[in-house]
C-alpha cells in the first residue's frame, strides 16, 4: 500500500503544477494589481505607477512567469507582496488555524451527521425522521453566513456566552480556543451536517435491506450488533467517499466563516491575497492548499482499503 | 456692585488663562486597563513609510513619530524635531532634535537616526517625490539634522508634515529594510507586543517614552502624549454587524465605521458613546475628458446642472452626509467656495439645453464604479438615474475597486466617469488634493496627459508662490478652474462614525485612531 500512496503523490506533482500555472494565469488575466491596495484609496496615480515599478509590476507577464517557476524549482514560493513576508512563513502561521477549525468542524459533521443519518434511518418515517431531516435541510438551506450572524445575535449579544469574534490558538489557552471556536464551527458544520445526515439515513437504509442483514437478525443477533457490526460497516464506503469530500468543502467554506468571525486562517488570508491581487500570496498560498488537498484525498483512497478487504491496490 | 463683577470675573479669566499658559502637563487620571479596538480592514504591514492604507495608519501611527507632524488643526508642528529655521536664501532647514528620546529598543535618537530614516524613505518612501527638489541632508552633529534644497520650496515643511505617508524616524539599523519588511521599532508611546495579520495587533505602553514638554496636550498627531493603557489591542474586525455586537457587548471599547442602520439602537445604548467624524471624504467622480462625451465642455456642463447632490449624498451614506462645494471643508483655513456656482444646481431644462447645444448624440456615457465601497456605488446608481432623466444614455460599469482604479490609470479603457473618495488628501490641504489633477495621469485624463494650461499655472503658484495667502489666491483660483470646467464632480463630504464605551475617556474621533491621553473611568 505504501508503493501506491507514494505512486498516487507522484502523480500529483503534474497536478500541482497545472494549478500553478491556472493560478498565476488567472492572477494575471484580471485586471487590477496590489499598487492599488498599498497606494491606500488616496494614492495619486504617479504614486501608483511608482509603486508597480518597485514591485516589478511593469515587467512583462512572461518574465514574472519565469521569475515564479525559478524560485518554485529553488523551493522559494516568494514573498507576500503586501505583508512582506515569505509566503510559506504566512501559510505555516495560518493553516493551523484554519485545520483546527476544519477538525472541530469535522468531528461535529461527524458525529452529528452520522446519528442524525442512523437514527432517522433506523425510525424510517417516524417523526423523529422528520425531525432529524427537516433539521438537516435547514442545516443545508441556511448560509453559513446566516447562520454566523444569527449565531452572534444569540450567543454573544443575548446570551453572553461566546465571543463575538477573534481567535485564541489552542496551544495558548485550550478553553479559549474552545470558545473562539464553537461558534464559527458550528456555523461551518451545519451544511455538512445536513449533506451526511441524508447520505448516511438512504445509505444505511439500503444496506438495512440487504439479505445478510436479514440473516443476521434471523441468526438472533441483538439489534444493535446488527446496526453497528454489519449495517453500519458496510455504510462506511460511500460515507467515506462523502467525508472526503465534506473535508474539502469545510477547508473552503473557512473562508466565509473565517471573514465573518475575525479568524486569522487560510480562507481570510486567500481571500485577502485574491482581493488584494497579492500575486505570490494567492499564487503560493493555493499550491500549498491543493497540495494539502491532494494529500486528503490520497488519505482518503488509503483507508477504503482499511474499511473494505475486497478493495486491493496491489494487484 | 455691579462692575465688581465683570471686574472679578475679568480677573478671574486673566488668571486662568495665566495659569492655562502654564498649566501642568496631561496626566493620566487612572492607569491600566486593555483598550480593545474594532478596525474594519486587515493590516498586511507597519511599514509606516510603505503603505499608504489607513488601517496601516490606524495602529503605525501610534508607534512611530516624524520630525514634523500636523496638530489638531492641520497646522505643521514639530515632534521629534525641538525646533527648526530656515534660512535667509530659503535654501536650509536646519532640525534640532529633542534631546533623550528613545526607541523601542533602548537606543537613544541622534541625528544618525534621523539621516538613516530619510535615506530609506527616499529608497522606499511612497511620497519620496517630495525629495525632488532636496539637494541633500546632513548631520552636522548628533543633534541636528540639516536638509539643502535645490531652489527655494515654500511648501517643504508642509510636504514634511504630511501624515499621509510620513518620514517616520527608525532606528538606523533598522532602516536598511526592503520595502514592507520594516521592523516596527519607533519612538511612540507605544511599542509592538504582538502582530497576527487578519486578527489583531497588540501594542504595549513604551516605558522609555519621553514626551514632547513642548506641549502640554495631546494635539493632532503631535504634542504631549501618554500611553495611559496598559495595553491596546487591535482586532480585524471586518464584518460591521459583528464590530456593532462587540461594541454593545463590551467585548470591544472602541470600533470604526459604525454602520448608520445601527447608529438609532446605538445611541440608546447607555454604555456606549457615538463619536461621529465628520468630513472623512469627498465623494467624488472625474470625468474621462480624452474621449466622447465627456471631451465635450457643454456636455460636461449638462451633466454638473443635472445633478441633485442631496439626492446622491443620502443614497450614498445612508443620510450621513453634508454638502461641501469644493475640495477642502469648511473648517479648514484652506477652505474655499470658489466655483460654488457651479455646484448642486439640479435643474433638468438647464441641462437639456446645455445638452442640446452640446451636439450629445445619445452615445453610451459609462459610469466606472464598485462595490467595494458602497458609497461610490450608491451615488453612481443615482447620478445615472438623474443622467438618464435629461436623456443621456447613461450606464453603470460595475467593477471591484483594484480593477476600477487600473481602468481609469488610462483613458480607453471603456469609461466617461470614474468613482472615488478624497480621504486623507483633504484633510492634509488643498496642496495635497490637488496634486490629482496634476499629470502624470491626472486624475480627469487631459488628451495626451497634458495639463490645461490655467490649471499648470495655478499649480505652479500654488507650489512657489512665497506668501501663504497668494498660494490660498491661486488654490482658490484651481478649484474655480476645476468646477467650472468640470474636471470634477464633488458631490459632498461623509460623516464616518467611531464609537467607545462610555467608561472611555479623552477619545476624540480624528481621522486615526488616537490611543494616547485616552483612560478608561473605572
Amino acid at each position: 500500500m505504501l508503493a501506491v500512496a507514494a505512486r498516487r503523490l507522484g502523480s500529483a506533482v503534474p497536478v500541482l503544477l497545472i494549478v500553478s500555472l491556472i493560478t498565476f494565469a488567472m492572477m494575471h488575466m484580471i485586471p487590477g494589481d496590489p499598487s492599488t491596495v498599498i497606494g491606500g484609496l488616496s494614492a495619486t496615480p504617479a504614486q501608483l505607477a511608482q509603486i508597480r515599478a518597485d514591485l516589478g509590476l511593469d515587467e512583462p507577464v512572461l518574465v514574472q512567469l519565469f521569475k515564479w517557476y525559478g524560485g518554485l524549482l529553488h523551493g522559494d514560493l516568494g514573498r507576500s507582496l503586501l505583508m512582506g513576508r515569505d509566503v510559506v512563513a504566512v501559510t505555516l502561521e495560518r493553516l493551523p488555524v484554519t485545520v483546527a477549525l476544519s477538525l472541530y468542524a469535522l468531528v461535529l459533521t461527524l458525529v452529528l451527521g452520522l446519528v442524525f443519518g442512523i437514527v432517522a434511518a433506523l425510525r424510517q418515517n417516524s417523526w423523529i425522521d422528520q425531525a432529524a431531516m427537516m433539521l438537516a435541510m435547514l442545516g443545508i438551506s441556511l448560509p453559513n453566513f446566516f447562520l454566523g450572524l444569527l449565531g452572534i445575535l444569540i450567543f454573544a449579544v443575548h446570551l453572553g456566552w461566546l465571543p463575538t469574534g477573534g481567535y485564541i490558538a489552542f496551544t495558548d489557552d485550550p478553553v479559549g480556543w474552545l470558545r473562539t471556536s464553537t461558534m464559527p464551527a458550528v456555523s461551518l458544520a451545519l451544511l455538512q451536517v445536513g449533506l451526511l445526515a441524508r447520505i448516511t439515513r438512504s445509505t444505511m437504509l439500503e444496506v438495512l435491506r440487504q439479505d445478510y442483514i436479514r440473516t443476521a437478525r434471523a441468526k438472533g443477533l441483538p439489534w444493535r450488533l446488527v446496526v453497528i457490526k454489519h449495517a453500519l460497516t458496510n455504510a462506511l464506503i460511500p460515507i467515506t467517499t462523502v467525508v472526503g469530500i465534506i473535508v474539502s468543502l469545510l477547508v473552503s467554506g473557512s473562508v466565509v466563516t473565517e471573514t465573518l468571525f475575525s479568524l486569522p486562517g487560510m480562507g481570510q488570508l486567500l481571500t485577502q491575497a485574491v482581493l488584494n491581487r497579492d500575486y505570490p500570496m494567492v499564487q503560493g498560498g493555493l499550491l500549498l492548499t491543493t497540495a494539502l488537498l491532494v494529500l486528503i484525498n490520497i488519505g482518503v483512497d488509503m483507508c477504503y482499503a482499511v474499511l473494505d478487504p475486497r478493495v486491493r491496490y496491489e494487484r | 456692585m455691579s462692575l465688581r463683577i465683570p471686574l472679578l470675573a475679568g480677573t478671574a479669566f486673566a488668571l486662568a488663562a495665566l495659569s492655562g499658559a502654564q498649566a501642568a502637563p496631561f496626566k493620566c487620571p487612572k492607569v491600566g486597563g486593555d483598550f480593545v479596538f474594532g478596525q474594519e480592514a486587515n493590516v498586511n504591514s507597519l511599514d509606516q513609510m510603505a503603505s499608504n492604507t489607513i488601517s496601516t495608519r490606524n495602529i503605525a501611527m501610534n508607534l512611530f513619530e516624524a520630525l514634523m507632524t500636523r496638530d489638531e488643526n492641520n497646522n505643521p508642528i514639530t515632534d521629534l524635531a525641538e525646533s527648526y529655521t530656515e534660512s535667509p536664501d530659503h535654501l536650509t532647514y536646519t532640525f534640532k532634535l529633542r534631546t533623550g528620546v528613545k526607541f523601542h529598543n533602548g537606543k537613544t535618537m541622534t541625528s544618525a537616526d534621523v539621516k538613516a530614516s530619510w535615506d530609506r524613505y527616499a529608497k522606499v518612501g511612497l511620497e519620496r517625490g517630495m525629495f525632488a527638489n532636496v539637494a541633500k541632508w546632513e548631520t552636522p552633529d548628533p543633534d541636528t539634522f540639516v536638509v539643502t534644497m535645490k531652489r527655494p520650496q515654500p511648501t517643504f515643511i508642509e510636504l514634511i508634515s504630511s501624515f499621509s505617508v510620513p518620514i517616520v524616524i527608525v532606528p538606523a539599523e533598522e532602516a536598511e529594510a526592503p520595502a514592507m519588511q520594516l521592523k516596527p521599532v519607533g519612538t511612540g508611546p507605544w511599542q509592538l507586543v504582538e502582530f497576527t495579520p487578519g486578527s489583531q495587533v497588540k501594542l504595549k505602553r513604551f516605558e522609555g517614552y519621553v514626551p514632547n514638554a513642548k506641549y502640554e496636550a495631546r494635539t493632532g498627531f503631535g504634542g504631549y502624549k501618554q500611553a495611559c493603557f496598559d495595553t491596546v489591542t487591535f482586532r480585524i474586525v471586518t464584518e460591521p454587524g459583528a464590530r456593532v455586537a462587540g461594541l454593545k457587548t463590551g467585548e470591544l471599547q472602541g470600533v470604526e465605521d459604525l454602520p448608520t442602520k445601527s447608529l438609532d439602537d446605538l445611541k440608546k445604548d447607555k454604555n456606549v458613546t457615538i463619536a461621529p467624524l465628520a468630513n472623512w471624504w469627498i465623494q467624488v467622480a472625474t470625468p474621462n475628458t480624452s474621449v466622447t462625451p465627456t471631451d465635450n465642455l457643454a456636455f460636461r456642463r449638462a451633466v454638473q446642472a443635472a445633478l441633485d447632490m442631496d439626492e446622491i449624498m443620502d443614497a450614498a451614506t445612508d443620510g450621513n452626509y453634508r454638502l461641501n462645494v469644493g475640495f477642502q471643508y469648511p473648517n479648514q483655513p484652506s477652505y474655499t467656495d470658489a466655483g460654488k456656482a457651479t455646484y448642486n444646481i439640479k435643474d433638468p431644462a438647464l441641462a437639456k439645453k446645455l445638452l442640446a447645444e452640446s451636439g450629445y448624440k445619445g452615445e453610451p456615457v459609462v459610469l466606472l464604479t464598485n462595490k467595494d465601497y458602497s458609497s461610490m456605488y450608491n451615488a453612481a446608481l443615482v447620478m445615472a438615474e438623474q443622467l438618464k432623466a435629461v436623456g443621456i444614455k447613461a450606464e453603470l460599469k460595475v467593477v471591484d475597486w483594484p480593477t476600477s482604479v487600473n481602468m481609469q490609470l488610462k483613458p480607453d479603457t471603456g469609461w466617461n466617469f470614474f468613482f472615488t473618495g478624497y480621504g486623507t488628501q483633504p484633510a492634509l490641504g488643498a496642496l495635497a488634493t490637488m496634486q490629482f489633477f496634476m499629470p502624470p495621469n491626472a486624475n480627469y485624463k487631459p488628451k495626451g496627459d497634458v495639463s490645461d494650461p490655467e490649471l499648470q499655472a495655478d499649480w505652479t503658484a500654488m507650489n512657489e508662490k512665497p506668501d501663504a495667502k497668494d498660494r490660498q489666491a491661486a488654490f482658490a483660483d484651481m478649484q474655480r478652474a476645476i468646477l467650472e470646467k468640470v474636471y470634477a464632480l464633488p458631490f459632498g463630504s461623509l460623516t464616518k462614525v467611531q464609537g467607545v464605551r462610555a467608561n472611555v475617556q479623552g477619545y476624540t474621533p480624528f481621522r486615526i485612531p488616537r490611543m494616547s491621553n485616552v483612560w478608561f473611568a473605572n
